[in-house]
């Protein structure tokens, strides 16, 4: 086993533990923050393994919000199951973005900033068209969401959503581990590192740039979905700028180059922040800004990102095996 | 036709303003290659500035001096301590301008507290323009941006500084070589694009309301003029600008502002995307 997987496992394993020294009612907390943990997974595979840094990811978390939040509450033709929502919420975003992506990145493409200019502006867009839909409840959103059905049972209980969320995010972690493991991964590695060479040895860049962009999009969309079903509130600052720009924190934070890494900036900014919020009110952010631009400068690879880094090294040097 | 004339005159007047903005924003790019997601901020700043020496009993006219003064120190401190650290490296700058956004903007609810404030508007009256009544203070405004805008070219273009800094912007390795203090340049210039921004912000405080939110609403617009137009020229931004601030103004008269803005974030995005080097490169191309 490599030192990686027994940090992994090891994070696994406190995670499991936790709840034996929690309240129930942190559970739930925690639950949430796991969905957002799931969001910050999808945009580090993004930014931290394609190179592509989305500033207005948040679009994509929003729409499944949205989509599973419409399909629930039965505003559809289609039957008001927790299955359909989910499904959509993942399809909508990954159509949304495959779209997007084809016309972004087809021929000459945008690179770099541009593409992270334009992700804004269009992050502001969706944000003004979920206000200013009546449909989808404007300014006020979607009220009242019933949680998941599974077989026929909601599912509001706390340890039952508790572990339910860690499944997902470790699966979807591991997915996007496979995925990276891949040729089609380490193609988009190619593209991070020199997107001209990878082009000139006969590789489709722009494919790969829109699969890749499609896909960290439909995990978006289910993590979104997963977090109204418990919050049972979708409003347009899910959509929009606010929560795109806290994702970049958590996944800056903790580590864009490593999935567990943004996760655990994710779990931990959240928690830091519920605990401290009370004590801090609105110095909150400023203590949260001033980390972020700490570490952007001096820890490019993040809290996490760097301590697994350096765990790695430590962990080669002393067993030559 | 009066209305006509006085769309004109507004229309004007947000497109100096945004010219003035994006010009910062594209002088901070092209210098020092930074892109700067606090751009939004120093305008704030700027409006802020204007309301805090008012309240401590300035004269509007100082106000107006003295503002933009403080936003370019605060730009040459953030300069300083933060950007300097991030050359060389396109995506941090965004990152750590990003975070300095939002310390700036929730410094200011911590301070000033998270509601609008208004500045109160110098009474210099109505003119008849044309034949229509204008108030004087948009024109003063109109009159301010534009010798600002003014100002900046000559000394881009005209001053041992300016050229320069235009040295820096077509070779840094070069111009250092030849003895050119690139890192004061890049000092200067960060303090001057942050100035703009914040003389923005100071001459617009009494037209807008004053939250610490509203910088967003200029960022974006700036940005998109920039590489609508395209970058490596100053009057890149200026003609962006002009385009992007009357599609907005001529979708606002014929919808509602919120679809303007939408029509206009749109049109941008296409622009930019199949012309990545803007529309002044088909241009110099064809020429």
């Amino acid at each position: 086993m490599s030192r990686r997987s027994v940090i992994e496992m090891l994070v696994l394993v406190f995670f499991v533990l936790l709840p034996l020294a929690m309240p129930t009612w942190a559970l739930s907390d925690f639950a949430i923050y796991f969905t957002y943990a799931i969001f910050a997974v999808s945009l580090a595979f993004l930014w931290g393994h394609v190179g592509l840094l989305s500033l207005g990811h948040a679009v994509y978390f929003g729409l499944g919000a949205y989509a599973m939040g419409v399909v629930t509450l039965g505003m559809t033709v289609l039957p008001g199951w927790s299955v359909i929502g989910v499904i959509l919420a993942v399809l909508v975003p990954g159509i949304v973005a495959f779209v997007l992506g084809s016309f972004f990145f087809a021929s000459s493409g945008l690179t770099g900033a541009f593409f992270g200019i334009v992700t804004l502006a269009l992050a502001f867009v969706f944000e003004r068209m979920a206000i200013s839909s009546t449909w989808l409840g404007g300014m006020n959103g979607l009220m009242s969401i019933p949680p998941v059905v599974v077989f026929g049972h909601e599912i509001y209980d706390p340890l039952v959503l508790y572990f339910g969320l860690l499944g997902l995010l470790a699966l979807t972690i591991r997915l996007l581990q496979v995925v990276m493991r891949s040729r089609f991964g380490l193609l988009l590695a190619g593209v991070r590192e020199n997107e001209l060479r990878a082009a000139t040895l006969g590789h489709q860049t722009a494919r790969l740039k829109v699969w890749a962009f499609t896909l960290s999009g439909m995990i978006a969309g289910l993590a979104g979905a997963l977090f109204v079903s418990q919050f049972g509130f979708a409003s347009p600052s899910l959509i929009g700028f606010s929560l795109s720009a806290e994702a970049l924190i958590w996944v800056a934070l903790g580590g864009r180059s490593n999935l567990l890494a943004a996760a655990l900036g994710a779990i931990c900014v959240r928690f830091v922040e519920s605990q401290l919020s009370g004590a801090l009110g609105a110095v909150w952010p400023v203590v949260a800004g001033l980390l972020f631009m700490t570490s952007v400068v001096f820890l490019p690879r993040g809290l996490f990102g760097e301590a697994m880094a350096r765990l790695q090294v430590a962990g080669r040097r002393s067993d030559p095996s | 036709m009066d209305r006509i004339l006085i769309f004109l005159l507004d229309s004007s007047n947000a497109i100096l303003v945004l010219m003035l903005v994006s010009l910062g924003l594209a002088v901070i790019f092209g210098l020092m290659n930074v892109i700067n997601m606090a751009h939004g901020e120093f305008l704030v700043l700027g409006a802020y500035g204007v309301l805090t020496l008012q309240w401590a009993g300035l004269p509007f006219a100082a106000c107006l001096v003295i503002a933009p003064m403080l936003v370019a120190l605060i730009g040459l401190a953030a300069e300083e301590l933060l950007i300097r650290r991030t050359y060389e490296r396109l995506l941090d700058t965004i990152l750590a301008t990003w975070g300095l956004s939002l310390v700036l903007r929730q410094g200011l609810v911590l301070i000033y507290g998270p509601g609008s404030h208004a500045v109160a508007a110098p009474d210099m009256g109505s003119v008849p323009v044309f034949g229509e009544i204008y108030p004087v203070y948009r024109l003063v405004v109109m009159a301010l941006s534009a010798a600002a805008i003014a100002f900046t070219f000559w000394v881009f273009f005209r001053t041992a500084l300016g050229l320069q800094a235009r040295a820096v912007i077509a070779n840094r390795n070069m111009a250092a070589c030849l003895g050119i203090n690139t890192r004061m340049l890049d000092r200067l210039t960060f303090a001057f694009g942050a100035g703009l921004a914040g003389l923005a912000g100071a001459v617009m405080s009494p037209l807008i309301s004053v939250d610490p939110n509203a910088g967003l609403g200029w960022l974006v617009p700036g940005f998109l003029s920039i590489l609508v137009a395209g970058l490596g020229s100053l009057s890149g931004p200026i003609v962006g600008a002009a385009g992007v601030g009357a599609v907005d103004s001529l979708a606002a008269a014929i919808s509602s502002p919120v679809w303007a803005q939408l029509t206009v974030f749109v049109a941008a995005i296409i622009v930019i995307r199949f012309f990545p080097q803007g529309l002044m490169a088909l241009k110099r191309r064809e020429a």
